[in-house]
């Protein structure tokens, strides 16, 4: 029977190649977002850091989305 | 109301999206590949190749969306200004791009044990081919040009002359003597697809279009953190 559900009657390779090569482009295309995305938050932190605290209070309580991006880079760190 | 969409809101609103499909992808995904592998029947002419169906098609669907949606949000934020419609393409055209690769691959793959050939130039394979360059010309006006007023010209005056290929697309097995079957599923009308088969390909629809959320909003992300970047240079 796992014989059979492998082989696929002889269309396996053809039924195995064609998931294979989705799976992996979408896996491929989701670590290259992610590794972007943290690259970015990365890049707005390092920005951050060279303002002085004042202004960077100032930036803080103006922005919500600056809160989330040090908010999430504390989870993820 | 228009508070809602604000960046602050909609950056909120993506957090929780991502989180959310994040938590019942996988679980979809299982359920999707064990009907789609394992549970639906094989075809009684094409035999299990027909399983190949359950990626090929919902890669062609979203391939298809993406540049409708692209074509029109294009076409309101020339006439209307509205920024976020930049950015929503943006985001959207590489997935569109990855999908309508996926759908040619896959469709030529399974090409092989159905028609004996990997590729014919047929009207729906050469069509999508043109979508798909129709994608890279699109994304590469992102890439080149930098100004976003020029940017915004010359990717919907693309995104225009690329639509006039959907119905093409969508015709061109009705319009030609095609290798590609016509379609089984259609909103008006009688399917021609049996519910065994339905069921397990609208699961597989269901996963693609989670994953394909997950990448956009992943992106969409990325350019709204882009912007605060941009606006602390400012400040």
């Amino acid at each position: 029977m796992i014989l059979n559900f492998i082989t696929m009657n002889g269309y396996g390779f053809y039924v195995w190649l064609s998931f294979s090569v989705v799976f992996i482009s979408c896996a491929f295309v989701y670590f290259k977002t992610k590794k972007t995305l943290k690259k970015y938050e990365h890049e707005f932190l390092v920005e951050l850091q060279t303002l002085t605290l004042e202004e960077k209070n100032k930036v803080l309580e103006n922005s919500k989305v600056a809160q989330q991006i040090i908010a999430t880079s504390f989870k993820t760190n | 109301m228009f508070n809602f969409f604000s960046i602050t809101n909609i950056y909120l609103l993506i957090q929780k999206l991502i989180k959310f499909i994040n938590s019942i992808f996988f679980l979809i995904l299982l359920i999707g590949l064990t009907f789609a592998l394992v549970l639906s029947p094989p075809d009684y002419l094409q035999g299990d190749s027909v399983r190949i169906m359950y990626v090929h098609v919902p890669s062609a669907w979203i391939g298809l969306a993406c540049f409708s949606v692209i074509t029109l949000l294009s076409v309101l934020n020339f006439i209307f200004k509205i920024k976020n419609f930049y950015f929503i393409n943006k985001s959207l055209a590489p997935i569109g791009l990855l999908f309508t690769c996926l759908a040619i691959v896959t469709g030529s793959i399974w090409g092989q044990p159905t028609w004996g050939t990997w590729w014919a130039w047929d009207a729906r394979l050469t069509s999508m081919v043109v979508l798909m360059f129709f994608y890279i010309f699109y994304i590469l006006t992102f890439k080149l040009l930098k100004k976003e007023e020029l940017i915004i010209k010359f990717s919907s005056i693309i995104a225009v002359a690329g639509s006039i290929n959907l119905p093409i697309i969508k015709y061109s097995v009705e319009w030609w003597a095609t290798l590609h079957q016509p379609a089984s599923i259609k909103i008006t009308g009688t399917s021609t697809i049996h519910s065994e088969m339905l069921l397990p390909l609208l699961v597989m629809l269901l996963v693609f279009l989670l994953y394909a959320a997950l990448i956009f909003l992943m992106k969409y992300k990325t350019e709204i953190i882009r912007i605060k970047k941009k606006n602390i240079n400012r400040n």
